[in-house]
Order: structure tokens, then sequence, then C-alpha cells
């Protein structure tokens, strides 16, 4: 008997799916943001009321600004961490997944309320004590993509042959293991970029406005104006991910080509 | 760098211990190279090569003991502040770097000047045959160009002492061979103090001026490497070095025993023992050979093996009362011995190691 193969099927199936789920209502929403005014005809309106309404460029720079400080701060405090409890503190490294898997399991008000006081006075007074926040919500993200990275690499020979060859440690980290997890780095990076850029209840909370908190308030004055604004972001969100992949891909290109 | 422009260093471990909790890795160990030898730590698994080098270049700590680079005391010198080039079992080359920028490496972090840095790459290139894969990336060579590179990217630090953690392991039998040869023309060439760990014997007497058999955590005797082959100091060197039946026998005096019906001199280096007490005597294969069957002072047995090794070829014989004796025998000679076949053999060496039982 002829065995019926369930595999095209189960393709067709999923894919489906898919594109009901995904595809269907971004499709929607991106012919929504096009509406004209009341609804008809197609413009651009939408997307003209959102460049030139009030704060969308000092909130969309702000939540860049901090997004980025973000990234930079949980790399600087993750990398070495990551690297140490890999090399040499192998028994913290329970301690530190769990320490790390907190802002997961602490409810967000919590959270929120709770750090702001113990953090220094001069930081509350300023937005940029959102970027210690946004650290902490991609600990548990960044944690995972930093170990993952570093168990696939021979980190302590590779380690131990660049102190031998006379290198410092920060020569050893920046020359050698940094661009060993290159991969690792990236993708933690972006999910820290991503956490952070949409961050709304923590920043609403603490009474701050960026790009999310800035969007509900807009939203509500324009209804196709908030589709257009989600669309927007969904885009920008595609945009980014595809300038890091293209990006990692030609260093990849690179070393081939030099080679 | 040439054997004149530098200065050999000797290297020294005076009573060094590393103890990992109750265990004792490296046991007082005191070991001296000399100014431009090669000399190779040899040991089965666990005996504390590996530990005794990593001491030397920094990555571990002693416990106890002095270590002395021309009776400079090095104990508390940093790994990175040591000039010892060391090369790895698994390469480690720099995967992100070319074979060039992973031989510049240690000259960077020494902040050698961009022009000293270049010739010294491209003579290192040249010493190590690989000049064509500058370029290169090291995932695009070979397992022994790459061990090459780790060679060349030891050497160009031109460090004081040239470390080796069985640097041949992961390469296939060939290459095995000629990076070997490679190395020690290399040392000799550059007159650089070396210590190899390996534990295969072969590889430690090919090359070395001097090998250290060691045993749990200690040196149990260092010599040259006919030295140790001829005149092993402990029936652990007896029969870690070389192959080596061991049979049992008994002591007919001081000095002597009877074993296979035949006598023997026992070494001086094998300790006393008791008139009529039970011993293991530890004879080497080629130090038995194939007599005429009518030699009455003979040992008979059955052939029950026979191995082809190229050259040679490896009988086993069954005896009664004894494990399975090997010899060794020229393989054009050895086409007339079937297995199955009767055949007598006597022990030709004049002394020979025993241990007790």
């Amino acid at each position: 008997m002829k065995r019926i193969s369930l595999k095209w099927p189960l393709i067709a199936l999923s894919s489906t799916f898919a594109f009901i789920l995904f595809v269907v209502p971004l499709y929607g929403a991106a012919a929504y943001s096009f509406k004209g005014n009341g609804g008809k005809g197609h413009s651009f309106a939408n997307y003209q009321w959102l460049i030139h309404a009030d704060g969308f460029y000092p909130s969309l720079f702000t939540s860049l600004k901090l997004a980025v400080l973000a990234g930079v701060l949980n790399l600087l405090l993750m990398v070495p961490t990551m690297v140490y409890l890999n090399l040499k503190g192998q028994k913290f490294k329970p301690l530190v997944d769990f320490l790390c898997i907190l802002p997961l399991i602490i409810p967000v008000v919590s959270l929120a309320i709770g750090a702001q006081v113990a953090m220094p006075e001069f930081l509350q007074n300023t937005e940029y004590e959102l970027v210690f926040f946004f650290v902490i919500i991609a600990l548990p993200y960044t944690y995972r993509a930093l170990d993952t990275s570093l168990q696939t690499v021979a980190l302590k020979t590779l380690v131990e042959a660049s102190r031998s060859l006379g290198a410092s440690w920060t020569r050893t980290i920046i020359r050698v293991i940094v661009p060993a997890i290159r991969s690792g780095i990236t993708g933690a990076l972006f999910l820290t970029f991503a956490l952070s850029i949409g961050e709304y209840t923590i920043t609403s909370l603490l009474h701050w406005e960026t790009f999310p908190t800035w969007t509900v308030v807009a939203a509500q004055q324009n209804i196709l104006g908030a589709i257009a604004i989600s669309v927007f972001s969904f885009v920008g969100a595609i945009v980014l991910l595809t300038a890091i992949a293209l990006f990692s891909k030609k260093r990849v290109q690179q070393v081939e080509v030099e080679a | 760098m040439s054997k004149k422009d530098r200065v050999s260093s000797t290297l020294e471990l005076r009573g060094v211990s590393r103890h990992f909790g109750s265990v004792k890795a490296l046991d007082g160990l005191d070991l001296v190279v000399e100014p431009g030898e090669l000399v190779a730590l040899l040991g089965p698994s666990g005996c504390g090569k590996t530990t005794a080098l990593r001491i030397v270049a920094g990555l571990e700590v002693a416990t106890s003991g002095e270590l002395l680079v021309n009776e400079s005391r090095y104990n508390e010198v940093p790994a990175s502040e040591r000039d010892m080039g060391m090369v790895f079992q698994s390469y480690s080359l720099f995967p992100n770097l070319t074979v060039s920028e992973n031989i510049e490496y240690g000259l960077r972090a020494r902040k050698i000047d961009a022009d000293k840095r270049k010739k010294r790459v491209d003579r290192m290139l040249e010493l190590v045959g690989l000049s064509v894969k500058a370029k290169a990336y090291p995932h695009q060579l070979s397992g022994g160009q790459q061990q090459r590179v780790a060679l060349a990217r030891a050497l160009a630090i031109e460090p004081r002492v040239l470390l080796l953690d069985e640097p041949l392991s992961a390469l296939d039998a060939q290459v095995r061979g000629q990076i070997r040869e490679e190395i020690r023309r290399i040392q000799l060439e550059l007159g650089i103090t070396t210590l190899f760990v390996t534990h295969d014997q072969e590889e430690a007497m090919a090359i070395s001026d001097r090998v250290g058999v060691m045993s749990h955590g200690k040196l149990e005797q260092i010599d040259t490497p006919i030295g140790l082959y001829n005149a092993p100091a402990t029936p652990f060197v007896a029969s870690f070095v070389g192959q080596a039946n061991r049979i049992p026998a008994q002591i007919t005096a001081k000095g002597k025993a009877r074993v296979l019906n035949q006598k023997v001199n026992i070494s001086e280096n094998a300790g006393n023992f008791e008139e009529g007490q039970s011993v293991n005597v530890i004879i080497r294969p080629e130090l038995l050979e194939i007599v005429s069957e009518s030699d009455t002072d003979a040992t008979r047995g059955i052939v029950a093996l026979k191995s082809f090794l190229g050259p040679m070829t490896k009988i086993g014989i069954a005896v009664e009362g004894a494990p399975l004796i090997h010899l060794n025998i020229a393989s054009r000679e050895v086409r007339k011995i079937e297995i199955g076949e009767k055949i007598a053999f006597k022990i030709s060496s004049d002394e020979v190691m025993a241990e007790r039982v």
C-alpha cells in the first residue's frame, strides 16, 4: 500500500494559519492606515498627521536614545559578567540565572515603584532612570542569548591563549571574546533595544513620556492615526531587524572574501 | 629571531605541588630544564603533567613550591607577563583573525611597532612554511596547518620558554609525524628552552633531549630517552615506557630470580626482595629471542597471536602458568611461524626489572 505523505498538507495548513493570523491583520491595518478623512478614499493623511503631531519626534527620539543606552549598558554589564560566570564562576551561575529571571516574576508595578525608591535621587529626577529599568527587564533574555553563545565557543582555551600571549583582560574581551560571540551580542542588543523601545507600563507608572506612552495618548485623538502609528512601528521594527541581519551577514561575507 | 639573537632561559620547579581539595594533582615536583633543552613530561592521564605545564604558564597557581626562570621567582608573575609561548592541544587560534593576525596578536599586545611586527610575522610564516596562507582564516586550514600557526604565534613573541601541551594529539598519524619533526627542527634552530607534555611515549622519545616520566603527581624518573628505555629506575617506568611483558617469577637469591625456568639477574633499581618471594619480572619483547627447539635451556610455548606491524611482527606465545608473552620479530623472518605452532624462546637480557606482586 502506498504511504500517504503528510508533509505537504501540514505545510499548507500551517502556512494558511500563519497567513490568517499574521498577514491578514497586518494587511488590514496597513489598508486602514491609508484611508482618507472619514474613512473614505486612500491617502497619506494619517501619516502626515503622525509626523506633524505634537510630541512625535521628541518622544521617538527619547525612546531611541534610551533604547540605545539600555542596549549599551546591558552589554557592558552582562558580557563581562557572563564571561566570568562561564570561566571561573560556574558555581554562581544558578544564582545569577535566578536573579536574571526575577524581572519576569516580580509584578511590573512592584518593580517600578520598588526599584525607583532604591535609586539615587539625581537619577529619579531624569528620564535616564528608565535606562536602568530597561536593562532590568531585558536581563532574562540577554542572559540566555549570551550564555548560549558563550557555550558554543572554547572560551577557556581562547582566553588562556590570549593571556599567555601577553594580552590584558580588556584586550582579551574586546579582541577575542566579543568577536567570538558576536551573534549572541547582536541578539542581546536587539532584544534589549526592542524591549526598551516598546516598554509602556514602567514608563507610564513613572510618568515619563516615550514613544509608547505618547502613542497611547495620540491614538485617543485619531483612530486611523493610531493604526498608522502601529504600522509605522511595525515597519520600523522590520527595517531594524533586516538591517541587523544584513549587517551580520555582510560581516560574514567580508570575512569569507578577505580569506 | 635566530639562535644567536636570543638568550635561552633556565626553567626550574622546586617542590611544586598543586592540590585540588584532597586530590594531589602535583606532589612536590622538582625539575630543571636547561637553556635550549627540550624536556618532555610523559605519563598517563591524571599524572599531573598538564598541571605542571599550566603552573609554569601561569594558568594555574601552585599550592606550594617555587617556580624559577633564570633564578628569578615567577610564582606571582601573571600569565600575561611571563613571556612564555604556549601551544595548546586544541590549537586555540582566534577564529575571527587571519593567520597573520593570529601570529601578530601577541606582538600587538606588547605594543611592538608595525614594521617590526610585519617582519616578525613574515619570519614566523616562513619558519612554519605557511607564507601563502597568511590571509586565510583558521577554519580554512587543516589541523596540521592550524597547529603550525599556533606554534608560530607562540614563537613570535620570542618567549623565554616554549610550552607545548599535547600539541600533536588532535592530528592524524601522518601529520603528527611531520609536525613532530618540525617542532624539533624549529626548537633546535631557535635554541629555545621547551617543556613538552605528552602521553605518547613515541612522541616524547623521538624529539626530546630528556624525558621525565610522571605518576601520581610525582616525577618517577628523568633521563635521556635511551637511558630511560634501557635503565628504568622503577617498575612503573619499565612498564610505561616501551612495551613490556610482566611475567611471574621467584626470587632464588639476592639479585637473582627464576622465570619461565630460566635464570635472570634482577636490576638493583628494583629494590630488595627476599629469597623465595614471588615477583613479576618486566621484560621487553625485543629481549626475548626465538631459539631452536633442541635448546634445552629454552622455554616452550604455542604461538597464539601473530600481528603484522609493518617492519616488525608481534608474536604472542601462550606458556603454561604465565600470561601471553609478546615478542617482536622482523617481519621478513616471521613467515615460517604459524599460529598454533610450537616454539622455543630465551631471555637474552643480562638484567631485568622486577616488582612486588
